[in-house]
Order: C-alpha cells, then sequence, then structure tokens
C-alpha cells in the first residue's frame, strides 16, 4: 500500500507540471488552451531526438527543449490568441477553446507525418534503476527526480510570482487588466512572455513523459485530460493547489490500480472530475 | 500642460465625446463636472489611453500622445486614479503602492515615494500588510490616490473621488488632494458629480453634457453663476 502511495506522489507530481501551465494561462489570461497536452508532446518529442541523434541525457536537455517551447509558446500567442485578447471573458474562453481545437488537428496530425505514429521512449541507461527505501519499499531514480523537478517548478513558480515585478505585474493584470495597464504594465508584452512560459512548463512535462511513460503524436489528449481533472479539482491560477490535486489523483489512481485492477485506472480520473462537477454545479 | 484639441471619441459605435476641446493647466486643479452619461469618464480614458479618439489630438507638454499605447502614456507622466478605484483587491496595501511605481523611472525612487504617500496617509502605513479589498471604503480611496502618485506623476487624474464615500471621508480626501496640489505641485485634472465640493477644490471647471463642453470659466466664477446653480445646485445641497 506505501508502495502505491509512492507511484501516486511520482504520477501525481508530473500530472501537477502537466496541468500548471493550462491552468495558470487560464486563471491569468481567461486562454483556455487546449492545445497545451499537444505542446506536451511536442515537449516529448523534443526530448526524444535529443537524446537519439544527440545523445544528451533527457534532464539535462530540459532548458533546450524549454527555449524551443516558449519560442513556439510565443508564435502561438502572437499569431492565434492574443487576437483574442480584445473579447470579452466568456467570448474570449470559448474562442480560445475554439483556437485550441484546431491547433490540436494541426500539430497532432503534423507529428504523426513528420514522426509516424510509432510509440516511443527515452531510456537512458539509469532507466529502471530503483532505490530502495526500507525493504519492500522502492522508489524509482526517474521517479526521485520527478519529485524533485516538481517541487523545483513549485518554489521558482512561486518566487517568480511574488518576487519579481513581472510575477507582480502578472498577478495584478489576472485581477484587473485595465488597472494594470494604467500602472504602466505592457499588457501585451507580459501575455506573451506569459503565455510562452506556460508552453516552456508544458516542455518539461513532455520530457518527463518521454521518460516516464512514453511518447506518440496522439499522446497529447491524454495529458490534456489529466491536466483538466486537475484544473476542475484545483480551481484555477493557483499552484500548489494544482500540484496537491496532482498527487491526489495520482493516488487515488494507484489505489484503485491496488484493488480493482490497471484496466479501470482512466476511469477514476473521469468519475472524480464527475463527481466534483457535479458537487459545484449543485451549489 | 494638457490640451485637447475637438475629440470625437466612440465606444463601439457610438459617439459619446463630440469635438471636445480643453486645458489643464500646470500646477492647478481643472475640473470637469457633468451628469451621469455626460462622458466624463470616457474624457479620462481617452486621456489615458485606454480609449482612442477617432479624430482631435491630445497633448502633454507640446508632445502629442493620442497614439500612444496607455503603458507609454503613464511613462510621460500621466497616471490615473480610476473611477471605482480599481485596487488590485487580493494584493496588500505594500503591494498595491509598489505596482503604482511600476514603471522603470519610477522604481528608483518608490521608497522614497513611498515614505511621501505615508505622510499625506498615516493610515496607510499602518495598514501596509493589510489586504486591499478588506479595508473600507475611504482607504481603498486613499490607497488609490496613493497608488496613483507613486508614478511620480506630472498629471494625475481622478475620477468620481467621492464615489461612494461618506461626507465627513469625502471632506478629509478633498483636503489631502489640496496638499497634494500645493506641496508636490502637481497638475489635477478631476472628474466629478459633485459639483460645490469640486469647485470649492479646484481652480478652473469645464461643463460636460451629452459630450459636449458647454460651460467653463474659474471655478469660483462658475459656483456664482446661474447656469451652474440652476442645472446642478439648485436641487438642495448636492
Amino acid at each position: 500500500m506505501a508502495q502505491v502511495i509512492i507511484y501516486g506522489i511520482i504520477s501525481g507530481a508530473f500530472y501537477g507540471l502537466a496541468a500548471i501551465g493550462l491552468s495558470l494561462v487560464f486563471g491569468v489570461m481567461r486562454h483556455l488552451n487546449i492545445a497545451h497536452g499537444s505542446l506536451i508532446m511536442i515537449g516529448g518529442f523534443a526530448a526524444y531526438w535529443f537524446f537519439h541523434l544527440l545523445k544528451i541525457d533527457p534532464f539535462v536537455s530540459i532548458p533546450f527543449v524549454m527555449v524551443i517551447l516558449f519560442i513556439f509558446g510565443a508564435l502561438l500567442y502572437k499569431g492565434l490568441f492574443s487576437h483574442l485578447d480584445k473579447l470579452p471573458e466568456g467570448q474570449k474562453i470559448d474562442n480560445s477553446m475554439l483556437v485550441g481545437f484546431g491547433l490540436i488537428w494541426i500539430i497532432d496530425n503534423l507529428a504523426t507525418l513528420l514522426w509516424t505514429s510509432d510509440v516511443r521512449a527515452v531510456t537512458p541507461s539509469y532507466t529502471g534503476k530503483v532505490w530502495q527505501v526500507v525493504p519492500g519499499l522502492r522508489i524509482s531514480f526517474v521517479g526521485l527526480i520527478i519529485i524533485g523537478i516538481a517541487l523545483l517548478v513549485i518554489f521558482s513558480l512561486h518566487l517568480l510570482l511574488t518576487r519579481t515585478y513581472f510575477g507582480k505585474a502578472v498577478r495584478a493584470t489576472a485581477q484587473d487588466r485595465d488597472a494594470g495597464n494604467l500602472m504602466g504594465i505592457n499588457v501585451a508584452r507580459t501575455y506573451l512572455i506569459f503565455f510562452a512560459l506556460s508552453a516552456a512548463l508544458a516542455g518539461v512535462a513532455g520530457v518527463l513523459a518521454a521518460v516516464n511513460y512514453s511518447v506518440h503524436p496522439m499522446v497529447g489528449f491524454e495529458w490534456l485530460l489529466k491536466a483538466t481533472i486537475i484544473l476542475v479539482l484545483a480551481g484555477v491560477g493557483k499552484i500548489g493547489p494544482v500540484f496537491a490535486a496532482g498527487v491526489l489523483l495520482g493516488i487515488a489512481e494507484g489505489i484503485s490500480v491496488y484493488f480493482v485492477g490497471a484496466t479501470y485506472r482512466e476511469v477514476v480520473g473521469l468519475v472524480i472530475f464527475i463527481l466534483v462537477l457535479l458537487r459545484r454545479s449543485m451549489r | 500642460m494638457l490640451e485637447i484639441h475637438e475629440i470625437d471619441v466612440y465606444r463601439r459605435d457610438i459617439q459619446i465625446l463630440r469635438s471636445v476641446s480643453l486645458a489643464a493647466r500646470e500646477g492647478k486643479i481643472t475640473a470637469l463636472l457633468g451628469s451621469n452619461g455626460a462622458g466624463k469618464t470616457t474624457l479620462l480614458m481617452a486621456i489615458s489611453g485606454l480609449l482612442k479618439p477617432r479624430t482631435g489630438s491630445i497633448w502633454l507638454n507640446g508632445i502629442s500622445i493620442d497614439r500612444q499605447p496607455v503603458h507609454k502614456i503613464v511613462e510621460m507622466g500621466i497616471s490615473m486614479v480610476p473611477e471605482g478605484r480599481r485596487l488590485f483587491p487580493e494584493m496588500s496595501v505594500f503591494e498595491n503602492l509598489e505596482l503604482g511605481a511600476f514603471t522603470r523611472k519610477a522604481r528608483d525612487t518608490k521608497d522614497q515615494m513611498m515614505e511621501e504617500v505615508f505622510e499625506i496617509f498615516p493610515i496607510l502605513k499602518t495598514r501596509s500588510t493589510q489586504i486591499a479589498g478588506t479595508l473600507s471604503g475611504g482607504e481603498q480611496q486613499m490607497l488609490a490616490i496613493a497608488r496613483g502618485l507613486m508614478s511620480r506623476p506630472r498629471l494625475l487624474l481622478i475620477d468620481e473621488l467621492s464615489w461612494g464615500l461618506a461626507p465627513l471621508m469625502i471632506q478629509r480626501i478633498s483636503e489631502a488632494i489640496n496638499q497634494i496640489n500645493t506641496t508636490m505641485g502637481l497638475t489635477i485634472f478631476i472628474v466629478e458629480q459633485n459639483v460645490s465640493m469640486t469647485l470649492e477644490m479646484a481652480d478652473y471647471g469645464y461643463i460636460l453634457e451629452n459630450g459636449r463642453i458647454v460651460g467653463e470659466g474659474e471655478a469660483r466664477q462658475l459656483l456664482e453663476s446661474d447656469e451652474v446653480k440652476d442645472a446642478y445646485l439648485s436641487i438642495g445641497d448636492v
């Protein structure tokens, strides 16, 4: 049972990383970028090619993958999402979903054309290495790194948002866009960087997905599903709750595997999703 | 200082301002009066850049600002205290003030400026770690004004100073405005429905009706004029 919980925490840390970019962009900018999963997929493929062609260790490649997705995210925002910024909130959410849906279509199919639909994984030499905490309780080396990276991301995002001028600008415009603008904040530029940053975080999640799970062109949708469940569980735009919800989902899945069997793992998350939605709508 | 030359401003496709011209003189308090829906807030939004005039021009010290983005206009020295305060409600008093000093130039003098606004509004100092949304209405208005001062503006725009405040609080805050005007030498442009209070505080006034300027003059003369008395002061003391 303790073993189940450890696995839950590892997948939960990953789920949190997969969801954080989606949640922050939705919370601050009111864009529901459902192509976030496809950005994670690109991150996974980037790590795969760095590993296979250039022999770069996946965890070493994280900064490079982040830069690639940062630029890609900036282009997506500049070219597509920024045009929705003038819309009222409801329309903005709807339209950003439509744009995201089109993007999923294009990105996923382009990835299939470029890289075929083969399932790939990054397998460095330490894959499968485990660390025996106490007899009967093991934790994988990769899992430890994932937890470490998740903690690092939480910590640095927190510092970024509370200690820097950029972070304060982000929080201020999230609360009142025009008032932020009147303080001298360049809202368009702040949004551009923030969106690109969320894409870079999707890249981090992608690298970890390629090491811990596997990656193929249609995998984005699966991660989007997890991220959406977490978005519903945790609420929007807060860092801590996103990771807490991720870990909760991971443990719930682990326990269900333990008691019911691996076939129903995906069902658990969706049941939680529906229960939370039902409770919210009843209020 | 500020010169507005025959601007037409639209919201969506509805024309709000019709050929409005006015000026705010250096170091003075200029008031724009008018009833609800006259277009006062629209005019302030045009000055601060949130709305762009379709025709006409706006000048700050001889430089055209009507095509500049909002954050550039702030850097050029115009600061706005918006209607309804528009504080960042989930942030502390301190953070709200910090954001007021967001422009690169203002960051260097942030600490010094903070001392100055605490001198004008000492209550803000004792409340500095409190979340802005939990302040009382009067304290929120003080914070909004203080935040507007943090960027060291040359021109301060104030929209509906008296909005939602008790008479005693209005009195205290308008005294603070006069203090800011005299000690800092700051040019102030104020928009208000509360005519008598504003004209007592201001040097010069304009009257806006249905998007047009229908009258102007020295504040004292306006206060005495029959036009203003009939239109704004006759229904008891506003």
